[in-house]
């Protein structure tokens, strides 16, 4: 304490702002993304078309399901390892899910425990053999890629599985994915379950000290007592049950499973983490700067669409928007 | 330049007037002179965190000054990034090597700086020979071609002052060099040293060796807490007044040697055997003892396998190297990862605290809890008490006086001393009954020196057993009942305290070759 500490006056000014900036980038990102929305949206009879409650929801539902795959890859991210296979496994799993849906002898709850245990279990393969053969999980993962989609064509030949609530068809019960709860999507609120149950987990358990100890340095981790192949292996299946969660999700709100969806969806995820601030370099991230992260992206697609702008340019934008949440990190002033 | 300053320049060759770093909310160097002449070396000096490095990476351009001004030989130096002070005559000698380990030495020697022929075709040949030249006036005989990866640290050091004085320093500084060399290659190093000053060279030397300041010092250079406390020729100091001039007040120093009272077998292994791999050597017919109140020394040099019969006997190594028993308070024991070893009682804070021990994006709070969170589960449930958590290490942090002592820090910003602290605070927690202890204040300033010394005697004191690898005789000295001296991955003798000193233990750490066939001689390898 013999250090002179001042009151440190020189960081009071821009640089006060940009520390206050980047410990809640996720956050002040998002309001930013609702100001410009509220400014760049059209509006119609008066009514702000963006800020709209009933495109609110719209943005909720449709951010659900890439929210959800991104607070497992989170976890993911935060052991250090990283997992390129969720929107491979989002396709077998959910195509799966829409074949067994349409079995005579499936239920609803059957088909969702399947899928769930599925999901878990491809997820603790990535990790089995990453820890295990020493593999990186970049390369696994990107093998499992390729893997889990060549699977998913030839068990369900290349086609679309349709899944209609139609009795007989397929259990309705499932179909309360797609309805509203107090005006909130139900995907959103499953997100919302996910994000606390995991961001608790992350918080208050032994497991998530484990889990940023084996990113931040798992040699460390090792020494103290901790079982590092086995947390990592935990955490990947954790991001394959949420992916699986997803992928039923995904089944219902498109009534039906497709080998050939999910392509690129592990880069949306990567980049809702990564614009919430977590670090690929393992050790640090926050499920709540994920879920904002998610949503900015949700947002910023709807602003686009609402103003009839190309696909394309919405993938220029996300790209523009990593950089810049990525850059803010590195300017963080260090001490 | 104008005169590469000769014979007894009655100006300094380097002079830092008033310099002052600030950083959020610390002033790091308040105000600081400093000034090193041609042919001399000048030792500054400090405790951790006292401004040192801060200082000298002003000087290297690493960091900018807010205030004050560098003459070098009377012109302005104008160090905005590290190649121009380096362009200007700056050489910092780093404590980690700033080597690509996979690229061969002259690759590294020229690195950034290629000799080419015709206008893209790198010149191998006359870099190889290059580099050979510049290393042999240094005195090593150095093969260009081998990887810098391979090499031993001695060399990868020669290798950095030959690159120095190859981009014509005038002012070489070493930041604490001697830290992974055994006592030869000190020697040796110093030798470089003398003659790199009589050539006319500034050196600066930064050590927390005081044996080695008294031995290569001409002057020394006192910091603390960022200011300048002190600066006179070596000969005005002795040992105890740096010492006071460094840490502001007279050292505990050595603990007293009050007897413990010692209780039963702790630790008991006997027949320890380790196959070795291509980096780590292995143990051979390893037999000891510790009991509950002892201190018992490990000592050899670097490479005698110090650490690796710690880390044996904390399950690190893959079981199938290991054979023979180990019994834990006379329970036979199976080590097959520290996770087993943990459970058993044992802890083992490592002697590479950034590297092994700490996670260093990550709070106190967390590392200090990390070995220690099934204390705080709240069964059935499996939740942490975050209160109970937090209301330990407070505890701990208090106790081994952590500072700043505030839990949220993240463990990266501490200094040397406290990160070691922290490190034997999540151990600490554990209440185990047998401590391994790797080189623990390695790095670390004096007082704090002093407080983990203190620290260890009053584990003992409450019937721990405690096993401590050193490379410090003096601190092995200081605090062990028995020391058991290493050579080559076997004991080859142990010294109850009283028959102990230092000539002793470095004769048993270098009675080479048992293995082969020359008896005990002093030969050097090729």
């Amino acid at each position: 304490m013999n250090t002179t500490a001042t009151a440190a006056p020189e960081s009071s000014g821009l640089q006060g702002l940009l520390r206050l900036a980047s410990r809640f980038q996720g956050y002040v990102g998002l309001l930013v993304v609702v100001a410009f929305g509220a400014i760049l949206s059209p509006s119609r009879h008066g009514v702000n078309l963006f800020l709209d409650p009933p495109n609110q929801a719209i943005i909720l539902r449709d951010v659900a399901e890439n929210g959800i795959i991104a607070v497992g890859m989170t976890l993911v991210l935060i052991v250090g390892e990283i997992d390129l296979s969720v929107g491979s496994v989002l396709a077998l799993v959910g195509t799966g899910a829409a074949w067994l849906l349409v079995q005579p002898h499936w239920g609803a709850a059957a088909t969702v425990i399947t899928a769930l245990l599925a999901g878990a279990g491809v997820g603790a393969t990535n990790g089995f053999v990453t820890t295990r053969l020493r593999i990186p999980s970049f390369v696994v993962t990107m093998a499992m890629l390729s893997f889990a989609r060549g699977l998913a064509r030839i068990c369900f030949g290349g086609i679309a599985i349709p899944v209609l609530p139609v009795p007989g068809l397929a259990p309705e019960s499932l179909f309360v994915l797609a309805r509203r709860v107090a005006g909130l999507p139900v995907p959103a609120l499953l997100l919302l379950v996910v994000a606390v149950a995991i961001g608790l987990v992350l918080r208050y358990t032994a497991f998530g000290r484990h889990v940023y100890a084996c990113g931040g340095n798992p040699l460390a981790a090792r020494l103290s007592g901790v079982a590092v192949d086995d947390t990592k292996v935990a955490v990947f299946a954790i991001c394959g049950l949420l992916v699986a969660l997803a992928a039923i999700i995904h089944v219902v709100q498109l009534s039906q499973g497709s080998p050939n969806d999910g392509v690129s969806y592990e880069l949306n995820a990567i980049a809702a983490a990564v614009i919430g601030g977590t670090s690929l370099t393992g050790g640090t991230g926050k499920v709540a700067g994920t879920v904002a992260g998610a949503w900015m992206l949700g947002m910023i697609d709807n602003i686009l669409g609402l103003n009839n702008i190309a696909p394309d340019v919405q993938l220029l934008i996300k790209g523009l928007l990593i950089i810049a949440a990525v850059a803010l990190q590195r300017l963080q002033p260090r001490s | 330049m104008s005169d590469p300053a000769k014979s007894g320049a009655p100006e300094p060759l380097l002079e830092m007037r008033g310099v002052t770093k600030r950083f959020p909310g610390v002033v790091a160097l308040d105000c600081v002179d400093f000034s090193a002449n041609a042919g001399e070396v000048h030792a500054l000096m400090g405790a951790n965190g006292a401004g040192k490095s801060t200082l000298m990476k002003i000087l290297a351009g690493v960091y900018p000054l807010d205030e004050g001004e560098i003459r070098l030989g009377g012109v302005p130096l104008h160090a905005d990034d590290p190649r121009a002070a380096q362009r200007q005559g700056i050489a910092i000698i780093h404590q980690e090597l700033n080597q690509v380990a996979e690229l061969r030495a002259f690759e590294n020697f020229f690195l950034g700086r290629e000799l080419k022929r015709a206008r893209w075709v790198l010149d191998e040949g006359r870099m190889k020979v290059e580099t050979r030249r510049w290393v042999a006036q240094l005195g090593l005989d150095l093969d260009p071609d081998r990887k810098v990866g391979q090499l031993r640290v001695a060399e990868r050091q020669l290798l950095e002052i030959g690159k120095a004085m190859s981009l014509k320093a005038r002012v070489l500084v070493m930041d604490e060099p001697t830290t992974a060399l055994n006592v030869e290659e000190v020697g040796q190093l110093f030798m470089v040293m003398r003659r790199l000053r009589a050539a006319g060279l500034a050196i600066v030397y930064i050590s927390h060796r005081m044996e080695e300041v008294f031995a290569i010092g001409d002057r020394v250079t006192v910091l603390r807490d960022g200011r300048r406390v002190d600066s006179r020729p070596i000969g005005d100091f002795t040992r105890a007044s740096l010492i006071q001039a460094m840490v502001g007040h007279e050292p505990a120093g050595a603990i007293p040697a009050r007897p413990r009272s010692v209780g039963g077998e702790v630790l008991g292994v006997r027949g320890l055997e380790v196959r070795g791999t291509a980096d780590r050597c292995g143990l051979h017919e390893i037999d000891l003892t510790v009991k509950a109140g002892q201190i018992i020394g490990v000592a050899g040099l670097l490479g005698s396998g110090r650490t690796e019969l710690l880390e044996a006997l904390f399950g690190v190594p893959n079981p199938r190297r290991v054979r023979g028993t180990v019994t834990v308070r006379g329970r036979a024991v199976r080590l097959s990862s520290p996770r087993d070893a943990i459970r058993a009682g044992i802890s083992f804070v490592t002697e590479d605290r950034k590297g092994q021990s700490l996670v260093l994006p990550r709070s106190v709070l967390e590392n200090a809890s990390l070995a220690g969170l099934s204390l705080f589960v709240r069964r059935p449930l499996p939740f942490l008490d975050l209160r109970a958590e937090q209301r330990a290490v407070e505890e701990m942090v208090a106790r081994l006086d952590i500072k700043p002592p505030t839990l949220r820090t993240t463990v990266a910003s501490l200094s040397g001393g406290n990160q070691q602290k922290v490190a034997l605070a999540r151990f600490l927690l554990l209440c185990p009954a047998l401590f391994l202890l790797d080189e623990p204040t390695q790095g670390v300033d004096v007082a704090a020196k002093a407080e983990i010394y203190a620290l260890v005697d009053d584990l003992a004191r409450e019937g721990a057993g405690v096993l401590l690898a050193s490379s410090d005789i003096p601190e092995l000295l200081a605090l062990c009942d028995a020391i058991h001296v290493m050579c080559e991955g076997r004991i080859t003798g142990s010294l109850p305290r009283g028959e102990a000193t230092q000539e002793r233990i470095l004769d048993l750490a270098t009675r080479f070759g048992r293995a082969r066939t020359s008896g005990r001689q002093e030969t050097a390898s090729p």
